[in-house]
């Protein structure tokens, strides 16, 4: 490219630029302030007048994505409905909820964290399995790298609560299909563990052929499986050495 | 993400755009070849 029309290209570029910060000074701060009106009514009307909603991010820049605050004697349903209500005003981006003033993740957060987590894991285990050698509680090796999977998306929930629990098919004595899941189980457990995630939150069960698939046959092969759910924990309560900013 | 950027990127991006799509339209045809040439 020669230079000159290189130079023209480079100018041409700073007009844009100069001519989007002048939008963004201008009518830029009067579209802000009319989706702060906007949101404020929409809060109102919800109910949520203790909810405050700010426009402004991290750094004090106005931006389309409001931050709300407060509002903790709500309940979790207005909560969501205020939030939800301001998300879907035109021109408004994603709502997110500032950090309780305590620094205390909220008990809600904690659940949807946890629920993250799971869903995480059965997309993981939606169309693969954890495979074990017939018969017995040994993990195939061929499914050394789900469990890698599986590790690194309960890593978020480490601290939680987390049941994984064997099943098996209806053939066989229900005995031995009993000690068989709670020993895979077990293994899944162990495997886990080795591979960073705390025993402590892990709890590992057996229940056999009980608790079937629903609208699969119970002597059917596909009952065999491992399931994992993530149970939120009791909240514990931060030490001030946990609290980021806080004495 | 402040409003600022957001603004920027997109008219930036049209920017760029326009300045490809004229270059694939007129850049690229042949110079007329002089007389003499």
């Amino acid at each position: 490219m020669s230079r000159p029309s290189l130079a023209l290209l480079l100018a041409g570029a700073s007009a844009v630029l100069l001519i989007g910060l002048a939008d963004t000074q201008g009518p830029g701060a009067a579209m802000i302030a009319r989706l702060q009106a906007a949101a404020r009514a929409s809060l109102d009307h919800d109910g949520a007048q203790s909810i405050s909603v700010r426009f402004t991010d991290d750094h004090g820049w106005p931006t389309r994505h409001p931050t709300l605050a407060g509002g903790e004697r709500l309940d979790d349903a207005t909560r969501a409905q205020a939030a939800a209500d301001v998300a879907a005003l035109p021109g408004v981006g994603g709502v997110r909820w500032a950090p309780r003033a305590s620094g205390h993740q909220s008990a809600a957060s904690t659940s949807a964290a946890a629920l993250g987590c799971q869903h995480s894991v059965e997309g993981i285990l939606r169309t693969r399995s954890i495979r074990f050698t017939e018969g017995s509680a040994a993990i195939d090796p061929a499914s050394g790298e789900l469990l890698n999977e599986v590790a690194t998306a309960l890593r978020p929930c480490v601290g939680s609560i987390i049941a994984i629990t064997g099943h098996t098919n209806a053939q066989g004595d229900e005995a031995i299909n009993l000690a068989l899941s709670a020993e895979r189980a077990v293994a899944v457990r162990d495997a886990l563990a080795s591979r960073g995630i705390d025993m402590a939150g892990l709890r590992a069960k057996g229940v056999g052929s009980e608790r079937g698939v629903s609208g699969l046959d119970p002597a059917d092969p596909a009952n065999r499986r491992i399931e994992f759910s993530v149970l939120a924990p009791a909240s514990l309560e931060p030490t001030p050495v946990d609290t980021p900013g806080a004495g | 993400m402040p409003f600022w950027l957001e603004i920027e990127v997109l008219l930036l991006l049209t920017y760029a755009t326009g300045v490809a799509l004229g270059w694939l339209l007129w850049g690229r045809a042949p110079r007329k070849p002089h007389i003499g040439e």
